[in-house]
C-alpha cells in the first residue's frame, strides 16, 4: 500500500462554487433519483441527497471540488440509494427490479432538466391542494429546508413541517408518478405549474406582512423553475414565456423599489436609472417569444403592461392609454374586481380623477374590497387629486388599519403625513 | 515554527438538520479557514475498525458516540502551542458543537 497523497488546496476550492449551488443541486439530484427509482422512494432520495451534501461539505474543504461536482453528487447519492434499497430488500425479502451499478456517471444536463420538469408536474399534481403544491415544490425542487420555507412563507415552522409530512403522504397514497402529462392535458397541467411559480414569485415580491418587502430568494427560485420549464420544448408555451417575461420586468425594479432604510418607494418616485437594463431586455425577449403566436393569456397582458412601465422615461410619460387598453383586454378574459381596481390607475391618467372616482364608488358598492388595504390606498390617492383632503385622509387611515406589512404601513403613514401638511 | 496536528471531532449529528444553503455556507467557512491557516490534511470516512492484538478486530466503527467520532485531521505550522490553539479558534466546527484536539507533532 502506498502512502496517502496529501492534497494541496487547488485554485478551485470550496469557496468557488456558484451561489446556491447546493440548493439547486438538491433539487436536481432528488428529482433525478426519484425519477430513476420510482416516486415511492422519494423520501429515500431526499435522505440520500442530504447525506451526500453533508459528505461534500465535510470533505471538499480538505482538498478540492471535484471536476464535475454535479456528477459527483449524483453518483454518490445514487450509490447511497442503491445501498439503502438493497438493505430494505434484504429486510423484506422482496425482489426488486434491477439495480444497475453503473448509473448516473454521464447523465446529461438535458436529462436532469427533464427529471426536474417531471418533478414539477408531480409536485403540482391536481389531486394536491395548492398549499401542498407550494410546499412540495419549495422543499423538493427548491432545496429549501422546512425552516427556510416557514420563514419565506411567514408561517410557523411546525405548521410547515406538518403540512410537508401530510403532503408527502398524499403524494404516496395517490401514487403520483414522475410522468409527463399526456399531450391533451399538457396545457392544463402546465397552467397549474405556472400558477405555483407565479404564487411563489408574488409571495417573494410582496409579502402579506412582516418587515421585508422583497424576499428575493423566492423570486429567484420562481424564475429558476420557470427557466427549467423553458428548456423543454413541451413547456415552452406562450404562457410560460409570458410569465418569465413578467417576472423579469418585475425584478428589474427590485433595486429601486425600496430606499436605504428599506422603505417602499412608489413607482412614481423610483429612480429609474436603478432599474436593471439587463432584466428589462430579458423581459422584452421573453415577451417577444410569448407573442410569437397570437395566443392571448393573462400573463402576456400583465407582461405587456409591465413592459410599458419598464420602458417609460418617467411616470408621467408612461403610455397610460396603451396600458388602459391592455387592462380592458384583460377584463374581457377575466372580469375580476382586482383587475378593475388596478385598471383605475391608468384610467385616472387617461380620463381624469372624476371618472376614476365614480369607478371607485361602483367598486366599493360590491363590498369585495371591504378588507383590502390597496383599495383604500388608491381611493385616498384619487381623492387627494380631487382636492378632497379630509376624505382622502379617511381612506388612507382605513388602508393603514388594513395592512400588516410594516413597510407598507410606513409608506401609507408618510402619505398621510404629507397630506395633512398640505392642508 | 513547529508542526501541529488538529483532530476534528463531532458535529455530524447537527449537520443533519441543515439546509443545503446552510451547508454550502458552512463549507465555504471551512475552506476559508483552512486556507487562512495553511492547513493540509484529510477528511475521514465515518466507518472503520479498531484492531487489537494480532489483527483481531475489536470494534467495527463507528466506535463511540457521534461527538467522539473523528471527522478528519490537518497539519499546520505554528510558533507554539498557544499560537496553535489561537489559530484553531475560528474553526467552523464549533458552530455545530464539535471539538478540535490540538497536538504538537514531534520532529523525528
Amino acid at each position: 500500500m502506498g502512502h496517502c497523497p496529501i492534497f494541496i488546496l487547488s485554485e478551485m476550492n470550496a469557496n468557488q462554487l456558484i451561489d446556491h449551488f447546493f440548493r439547486t443541486e438538491y433539487g436536481k439530484a432528488v428529482s433525478h433519483l426519484t425519477n430513476r427509482f420510482g416516486s415511492e422512494n422519494l423520501e429515500l432520495a431526499e435522505d440520500a441527497v442530504q447525506d451526500t451534501l453533508i459528505k461534500a461539505m465535510q470533505t471538499w474543504p480538505f482538498g478540492q471540488v471535484p471536476d464535475n461536482p454535479t456528477g459527483w453528487i449524483l453518483k454518490v447519492a445514487g450509490n447511497r440509494m442503491i445501498d439503502q434499497l438493497r438493505r430494505l430488500q434484504k429486510q423484506t425479502n422482496e425482489e426488486m427490479p434491477e439495480l444497475s451499478e453503473n448509473l448516473v456517471e454521464d447523465v446529461s444536463l438535458t436529462d436532469i432538466n427533464d427529471d426536474m420538469v417531471r418533478m414539477m408536474f408531480a409536485c403540482c399534481h391536481p389531486t394536491l391542494s395548492a398549499e401542498y403544491q407550494i410546499i412540495l415544490t419549495l422543499k423538493i425542487l427548491g432545496g429549501l429546508s422546512i425552516r427556510e420555507i416557514s420563514t419565506s412563507l411567514l408561517k410557523k415552522e411546525e405548521t410547515i413541517a406538518k403540512s410537508y409530512t401530510r403532503a408527502k403522504k398524499k403524494f404516496k397514497e395517490d401514487e403520483i408518478k414522475l410522468t409527463l402529462p399526456p399531450a391533451n392535458e399538457v396545457e392544463k397541467r402546465l397552467e397549474m405549474v405556472l400558477k405555483i411559480i407565479y404564487l411563489l414569485f408574488n409571495e417573494g415580491y410582496k409579502s402579506a406582512e412582516g418587515k421585508v418587502l422583497i424576499r428575493e430568494d423566492l423570486c429567484a427560485e420562481a424564475m429558476r423553475l420557470n427557466a427549467v420549464l423553458l428548456k423543454t420544448e413541451l413547456c415552452s408555451t406562450p404562457s410560460a414565456y409570458a410569465l418569465m417575461s413578467l417576472m423579469c420586468f418585475h425584478s428589474s425594479r427590485f433595486a429601486a423599489r425600496v430606499d436605504e432604510q428599506g422603505e417602499i418607494i412608489s413607482l412614481e418616485d423610483q429612480d429609474r436609472s436603478k432599474w436593471s437594463d439587463e432584466l428589462i431586455l430579458r423581459g422584452q425577449r421573453y415577451l417577444q417569444k410569448a407573442t410569437d403566436t397570437d395566443a392571448v393569456n393573462d400573463y402576456v397582458i400583465q407582461a405587456a403592461i409591465s413592459s410599458y412601465h419598464c420602458n417609460a422615461v418617467n411616470f408621467e410619460e408612461t403610455r397610460w392609454d396603451e396600458i388602459l387598453r391592455l387592462y380592458d383586454v384583460q377584463l374581457q378574459i377575466n372580469p375580476s374586481p382586482v383587475i378593475r381596481l388596478n385598471r383605475i390607475v391608468p384610467m385616472e391618467k387617461v380620463h381624469g380623477s372624476m371618472l376614476a372616482y365614480s369607478e371607485i364608488e361602483e367598486l366599493e358598492e360590491t363590498g369585495f374590497f371591504d378588507a383590502y388595504y390597496l383599495f383604500y390606498a388608491i381611493k385616498g390617492g384619487i381623492l387627494q387629486n380631487l382636492g378632497e383632503v379630509q376624505e382622502s385622509s379617511i381612506a388612507l387611515k382605513k388602508a393603514i388599519s388594513l395592512t400588516k406589512n410594516e413597510r407598507e404601513l410606513n409608506y401609507l403613514n408618510k402619505k398621510l403625513d404629507m397630506l395633512s401638511n398640505s392642508d | 515554527m513547529k508542526q501541529y496536528l488538529y483532530v476534528f471531532r463531532g458535529g455530524r449529528a447537527a449537520y443533519q438538520d441543515q439546509s443545503p444553503e446552510e451547508m454550502q455556507a458552512h463549507m465555504e467557512r471551512w475552506g476559508s479557514w483552512m486556507q487562512k491557516i495553511s492547513a493540509i490534511g484529510h477528511p475521514l470516512q465515518e466507518e472503520g475498525k479498531v484492531v487489537g492484538k494480532a489483527g483481531d478486530v475489536i470494534t467495527d466503527g463507528p466506535f463511540t458516540e457521534g461527538k467522539e467520532v473523528v471527522g478528519g485531521y490537518v497539519a499546520l505550522s505554528a510558533n507554539d502551542m498557544d499560537h496553535a490553539v489561537e489559530m484553531s479558534k475560528e474553526c467552523p466546527i464549533f458552530e455545530y458543537g464539535g471539538t478540535v484536539e490540538v497536538r504538537e507533532i514531534i520532529e523525528m
